[in-house]
Formats: C-alpha cells, sequence, structure tokens
C-alpha cells in the first residue's frame, strides 16, 4: 500500500539524528513491546508479511509523528484485536485503569 | 485458543524462522537480465517501493527461492518464488537529480519483474 511507510524519495525530514551510544531500548515499555511481539509470533497466529502490514496501516500522520516501537505498539494492538484475543475496549479499559492509578500515586 | 507457553515462544526464538520454503521454483530471471519492475499501486502489502515502479534495472544477484511476501501477508499464498537483487542506476529512479555515481539495489521477487 502507498502508505507512510514508503519514504524513499521522500524530501523535508532533516539530517537523521545519531546518538553516541544508542541504547536498544528508550523506555521499559518499548522493550516490554518487543518481547510480547516476538512471543506473539512464535504462537503462529500470523506471519511476519502480515505484522509488516499491520504497521504499514497506520494513518499517514500518525505514522510520521511517532516513534519506531509505537509503529510496533500500533501493528501488535491491531493484530490482536483482528485475531481476537483481545478487544480494543478491553484495552482501553487497561488503560483508563493504570491512568487513574498513575493519577493516585501522583497525589 | 490454546494458551501461549513460554517453551514454545524460547524454541522460535532459539530457531528463528524462515522466509524460504525450502521447494524448488523455477526462476525467471538470470543475473544480468535486463527488467521492468511493475507499475503497481495495491492497497495490500508489497516490497516493490514507490519510487523503483515501472523502472528498468538489471538482476544483480538470485538469492534463491522465498515466500512471495505481498500474498504471504493477506494469506493469499506463499507462492514461493525466486528473490533477486535487483540494481538500478540512481538517474532510472532520480532522472537528472539523481548522482551518476550511485546504483541502488533492491530484493525484489519475480511477480515484480517483467523482462526488458
Amino acid at each position: 500500500m502507498n502508505g507512510a511507510h514508503d519514504l524513499g524519495g521522500m524530501h523535508g525530514f532533516g539530517p537523521i539524528e545519531r546518538e553516541a551510544r544508542e541504547p536498544v531500548f528508550h523506555q521499559e515499555w518499548e522493550r516490554r513491546c518487543f518481547a510480547i511481539t516476538l512471543a506473539m509470533g512464535a504462537y503462529g497466529a500470523w506471519n511476519l508479511d502480515m505484522t509488516r502490514f499491520a504497521r504499514e496501516t497506520m494513518p499517514p500522520g500518525e505514522y510520521l509523528t511517532t516513534s519506531y516501537y509505537e509503529h510496533w505498539l500500533h501493528g501488535l494492538q491491531r493484530q490482536l484485536i483482528e485475531h481476537g484475543f483481545v478487544t480494543l475496549e478491553e484495552i482501553e479499559e487497561r488503560v483508563d485503569a493504570l491512568r487513574r492509578e498513575m493519577g493516585h500515586a501522583q497525589t | 485458543m490454546p494458551k501461549l507457553e513460554a517453551d514454545r515462544v524460547l524454541h522460535v526464538l532459539l530457531k528463528g524462522s524462515s522466509a524460504r520454503p525450502g521447494v524448488p521454483a523455477v526462476p525467471r530471471f538470470a543475473p544480468g537480465d535486463r527488467v521492468r519492475t511493475l507499475n503497481i499501486h495495491p492497497y495490500g502489502h508489497t516490497r516493490l517501493p514507490r519510487y523503483a515502479r515501472g523502472k528498468l534495472g538489471v538482476v544483480y544477484w538470485d538469492h534463491g527461492v522465498f515466500v512471495f511476501p505481498d500474498t504471504h501477508a493477506h494469506r493469499e499464498g506463499a507462492k514461493p518464488q525466486h528473490c533477486y537483487s535487483v540494481r538500478f542506476t540512481a538517474e532510472e529512479l532520480w532522472g537528472p537529480d539523481g548522482s551518476p555515481n550511485s546504483m541502488v539495489y533492491i530484493n525484489l521477487w519475480d511477480d515484480h519483474l517483467e523482462p526488458a
């Protein structure tokens, strides 16, 4: 599909930022997202090419303004929902619950 | 839905998963052949990038037989076929804005190519 992932030949993004001693993961959630993606790959409900397509379907504006592992998270969630492992409502409920917990922890 | 056991994940992580189906397929092209990429804009997944559609290139290397991602991504079959490294001049891809000293090598499958 002609999505935002197909960046070859596009102008205007500026130089690639290089980090000295770049870590594998910048945030703890990225490590978990990576692990769950690989584990679900091992489950065998979908294949690698389906995983790529799931990331490519991210709306272009969102794709270009989010990080690499946010693309992975989007693809993972889409596949978990499509294959009936979890519903969008369940994910949203959990996010709301975590947000409330964090809110309480801060007060 | 069966539960995902940790042992199964470990096995896959150690073994890896392969996109080589292990079946033979007759190659449509050989290194040195001139090819033109298809001008396709599928709504589904494709490994043929937009900037390389409808372009002339030369088969540089035959990687062997792989599953075809464009159909495999939609459960429309593995369609095992040869995957090649295809070389394009920067001028073919970008016109006069391409550097005359640059080449781009793209891994493409039989179904992305036609003889030229």
